[in-house]
């Protein structure tokens, strides 16, 4: 699986072209924003989109899953899109399948299960969580102390050269105090950064991680 | 028989008595009517195409009830009168009802548009008018009630008027719907008639075909044959060394052009783009302020009470002038209307004519066009045009076919009503033009999307849109009832946003894609006013009144209109024409300067000459080519030509065009000599190089946009009730990649592919024009500096991009960009 690794804080992170983020010293794979359920929900209501986005998103997790092989998946909100619908049901099942990781969810405004459904999932919600002075926090804020890894916007950036080209793409920011990640989810949109000088910024390019900023 | 008849003669004297003698069009089409024909009837405005059908029905009815026409009330609704724009039907129901007065005839004549209001529509649902004038949007809301069927036992004749102006768009389709479904209400009775009502158009045979579905040999085309006598005058710039070699704007001449507006009665100032009409009606009010109050803006983005006051105020003649778009291109008549200024190039001779018409309605006046340029180099369009009016060289319109995203709606409509048998609609639908040719295949992954969602049922679906019941198909959700009757009507879409005052009032709409760009305390421009922009709240962006003095001008990019190919090739025999030195037109002769510059830095293409020019600047390594086929074909020529370039070495190019010629603009010098240019514009392998080449991804994805609202993919919410909804909204572009990356095979997203084709890349007319091309003399010139003909096309924004470098070696030469 190809992947960029980004040493940041002290600590080591692998890039992955596939919307996420190993965290080496904690064995941690961080994802954002997989909005699973969203294509029911739609479906629901009588928009016919494909109905198995979700579930490709759910197989391109278990491929990282045992690519990075982590202790916990670290989700930084939005994990599902809305309200209870059929792909409750078949996440539990496909969480079966990796009983002994743990799943914590660091609440977005998405998040809006009950909290008896979050625990028949077997993942643990969490308003916000900090691990070795890392805060989680699903929308992009400046703490003081520490440094915040978060998601909420799905970053993208315009990138151009010469004879005028532009292409949007979905990238990894790393800002002075924050990083905001990808949107794992496929059916999601792009939400145009514009990065300082000094902060680092990765692209997805189709199945690699470029540095561009 | 015709005179004997008791219809006739009332008719007949009542003109009569007001002085008035019927045309030979209008009895010819009264003759058929009577006869109980469908057709066409083929006028320019301002000779009374409505009477022809309208007095056909009044004269069919006093013939059937000679004795008590005066008397006989709630008969039913007779007439439906289809019509393009709201603006237009009170004008035509203004014109009936005084004629129906005079009559003694009782029949109501009624409105069914957006804007009628509740009462009124439950009034029509209890008793309704003899004669309904109706929008296409409208009539399919009237399919979607309860026991619609009623509503239209005593339906005899249809009229689409404006048909040159729904045929060839979407609306067209739901008229072609509408259409089959009276048809086969009507099943069992007399047949219905359907009339049409066209301007002239390239292709009127084929304009009834498609009002007609299917071949009806009785059928005709009622031509007035009136021709109306055009002349167009140039605003000339004092010294056109002076005038600016690009811009879309024209400003510069409004000194010239205001003494004209001043000495008119009322001046209908036409422009191409929404953004062009504000800028102007600030630019006037700025030179002329005494004209505050006399005059007012009109387009398509301007809140609906503010447009029906403009068209009040044009017909009372309290308006010295009106700053416009096509918005008022159709057929309203507005009488004081005496002097009409078309700023820019209008694109194509019949829009042209039908914009030239807006003056002089009386019969046999003489329509004065004044054309003003926004840049130099478009005087030549002037002298274009007056060739191809000479030459009668009008546009067709071509219809549009399999328009999957409507037949969605329409089936939908058909759902929410009283459900419909599969078998029933199929027929009726494949007896209209669009759908034809659509495969059983075809209909039933339509019903299939409609009923499971375009998947096989699987246990953990939960797709909710039309139960199917054998072969009944009905909507049993209320709530997707009423939000599908909300969405009928959204078939001219782009994401808009509403605007308003913070608070309170409706200003009008604005792109999405505009405000998105804003900041808040930006200023920007709409309907005449100066706004600050505050938020965006529940789909609309809040504004505030500004002083700003500097204010962004809203673009609207529907707007943007390619030259015709009838228009183009006119004008690159004017080119030559020019150079010849023995003109005589007034365009050609104060452009010499600069055909002169030109020809010193580069050359001026004769009719049989392609002219390729290489310049270098500071931006890079520029190839200029001018074919004159129009922007759309250009974007796909240019994209062509950078494959064919790029497969002899790995290379980027930036690709930008106008409605004259194109750029290839490059980081590294482009490998084009005059020994290996020509096969460059080769037929062969053309199909291969097409598909490889051009990004029919981006260009289908722009179609998929309307597609996507048209179909029902895109939410919007019910009025007043945006939050609980927020989690079911997406963006059209998101759709697209979903669908591609998911179902490929999905109907909608293959008509986004095919309409790029046939409308964006025009396909056969790219074939035509490269075949010219190879077989013309190229010339290939590098001037030392920029020259008239690619200085527009130098500031032209419109880019696209091409290149045969992989996408990650592309970004590693690329900087991030804001």
């Amino acid at each position: 699986m190809e992947d960029v690794i980004y040493n940041f804080q002290e600590q080591t992170w692998h890039l992955s072209a596939h919307r996420a983020i190993f965290w080496q010293e904690e064995q941690a794979l961080i994802v954002s924003d997989l909005h699973l359920g969203k294509s029911t929900h739609f479906r629901k209501a009588g928009i016919p989109v494909p109905a198995n986005i979700g579930q490709d998103d759910l197989y391109r997790l278990q491929l990282l899953i045992t690519a990075y092989n982590p202790v916990q998946v670290i989700i930084v909100g939005d994990m599902f899109h809305s309200s209870e619908n059929n792909d409750v049901p078949y996440f539990k099942l496909w969480r079966q399948q990796f009983a002994h990781i743990s799943f914590k969810l660091v609440k977005g405004n998405h998040d809006i299960l009950g909290a008896h459904l979050y625990e028949a999932m077997n993942v643990e919600v969490y308003d916000t969580l900090s691990i070795r002075a890392i805060h989680f926090v699903h929308e992009p804020c400046d703490s003081s102390d520490g440094y915040t890894f978060s998601g909420h916007l799905h970053p993208g950036i315009a990138v151009a050269g010469a004879g005028r080209q532009r292409l949007r793409l979905p990238c990894f920011y790393f800002g002075r105090n924050c990083s905001i990640l990808p949107a794992f989810g496929m059916f999601t949109g792009l939400a145009m950064l514009e990065p300082e000088e000094d902060e680092a910024v990765f692209v997805i390019a189709e199945n690699t991680v470029l540095k561009v900023n | 028989m015709k005179n004997k008849a008791r219809g006739w003669q009332v008719i007949t004297e009542w003109l009569a008595a007001h002085d008035r003698q019927p045309f030979v069009f209008q009895e010819e089409a009264w003759e058929h009517y009577i006869q109980g024909r469908s057709g066409l009837v083929n006028a320019p405005t301002g000779y009374g195409k409505t009477f022809s059908l309208f007095l056909g029905s009044v004269i069919d009815w006093i013939n059937q009830h000679p004795k008590d026409y005066k008397q006989k009330t709630k008969n039913g609704l007779q007439m439906l009168w289809i019509t393009p724009l709201r603006a237009l039907a009170k004008d035509i129901a203004r014109a009936m009802i005084e004629v129906l007065e005079e009559l003694d005839m009782p029949w109501q004549v009624g409105i069914r548009s957006g804007d009628t209001p509740v009462s009124t529509r439950q009034q029509q649902k209890k008793q309704m008018p003899e004669i309904l004038i109706i929008t296409p949007e409208s009539l399919h809301l009237l399919l979607g009630q309860k026991d619609y069927p009623k509503v239209f036992t005593t339906l005899t004749t249809v009229v689409a008027d404006e048909w040159h102006e729904l045929l060839g768009s979407k609306r067209g389709v739901m008229v072609e719907l509408g259409l089959s479904r009276l048809r086969g209400l009507a099943k069992g009775r007399a047949p219905l008639r359907v009339w049409g009502i066209s301007a002239t158009i390239g292709n009127l045979d084929e304009a009834l075909d498609v009002l007609l579905g299917k071949p009806d040999p009785t059928a005709v085309i009622v031509r007035a044959r009136l021709d109306k006598q055009i002349e167009l005058q140039s605003i000339l710039p004092d010294e056109i060394e002076k005038y600016p070699w690009a811009g879309h704007l024209g400003t510069k001449l409004l000194p010239k052009a205001l003494p004209i507006i001043l000495n008119s009665k009322t001046t209908l100032i036409f422009t191409n783009v929404r953004s062009q009409t504000e800028i102007w009606y600030h630019e006037i009010l700025r030179q002329c302020p005494e004209l505050a109050g006399a005059i007012a803006l009109h387009h398509g983005s301007i809140d609906m009470e503010l447009r029906v006051w403009v068209e009040d105020a044009l017909h009372e003649g309290i308006l010295k002038a009106v700053v416009c778009t096509s918005s008022l291109d159709l057929g309203v008549d507005f009488r004081p209307v005496d002097t009409v200024i078309q700023v820019g190039s209008p694109k194509g001779v019949a829009r042209f004519l039908q914009r030239a018409g807006r003056s002089g309605h009386q019969p046999g006046a003489v329509s004065k066009i004044w054309f003003l340029p926004t840049h130099s180099l478009e005087l030549v369009e002037a002298a274009a045009l007056k060739a191809a009016m000479k030459e009668q060289l009008v546009e067709s319109r071509m219809p549009v076919l399999l328009a999957f995203d409507v037949l969605i709606q329409y089936l939908m409509t058909l759902g929410i009503s009283d459900g419909f048998h599969g078998a029933e609609i199929w027929e009726e639908i494949t007896g209209t033009f669009c759908f034809r040719d659509m495969t059983e295949e075809e209909w039933q992954w339509t019903l299939s999307f409609l009923t499971t969602g375009g998947e096989a049922l699987y246990s953990y679906d939960e797709f909710k849109k039309l139960e199917r019941e054998d072969d009944f198909y009905i909507c049993r959700s209320r709530q997707l009832a009423l939000r599908h009757r909300l969405h009928i009507g959204t078939i001219v879409s782009d994401a808009m946003l509403k605007v308003k005052f913070i608070s309170g009032g409706f200003i009008g709409v604005i792109e999405e894609g505009f405000i998105a760009r804003l900041q808040p305390g930006d200023a920007f421009s709409l309907a005449g006013h100066t706004l600050e922009f505050v938020m965006i709240k529940d789909m609309t962006a809040l504004v505030r009144k500004s002083k700003a003095k500097r204010a962004i001008i809203p673009s609207w990019m529907g707007g943007r209109l390619p030259l015709s190919a009838n228009l183009g090739s006119v004008l690159r025999r004017t080119f030559s024409e020019a150079m010849s030195g023995n003109t005589t037109e007034p365009e050609l002769k104060i452009l010499q300067p600069l055909f002169n510059l030109q020809e010193n830095l580069s050359h001026v293409p004769k009719d049989d000459e392609l002219l390729v020019e290489k310049i270098n600047t500071q931006d890079g390594f520029h190839l200029f080519v001018y074919p004159f086929e129009g922007r759309l074909v250009h974007e796909v020529m240019a994209t062509l030509l950078a494959y064919r370039i790029s497969k002899r070495q790995p290379i980027t190019f930036s690709i930008a065009m106008n409605d004259y010629g194109f750029e290839l603009l490059s980081d590294q010098e482009i490998p084009v000599t005059d020994e290996d240019v020509h096969e460059l514009f080769s037929l062969e392998n053309l199909s291969t190089d097409l598909q490889t080449s051009v990004n029919a991804t981006e260009m289908a994805r722009r179609k998929f946009r309307d597609i996507a609202v048209i179909a029902g993919l895109i939410f919007q919410g019910y009025p007043g009730k945006h939050k609980a909804n927020r989690h079911l909204q997406s963006s059209a572009s998101l759709l697209f990649n979903v669908f591609r990356d998911y179902d490929p095979q999905n109907l909608l997203l293959r008509q986004a592919f095919s309409e790029a084709f046939f409308y964006q890349m025009e396909e056969a007319r790219l074939r035509e024009s490269l075949e010219r091309i190879y077989n013309n003399k190229i010339i290939i010139t590098e001037p030392a500096q920029l020259t008239p003909f690619c200085f527009p096309i130098k500031v032209d924004s419109l880019r696209e991009s091409l290149t045969s470098e992989k996408l990650a070696d592309r970004i590693k030469k690329m900087r991030p960009q804001f």
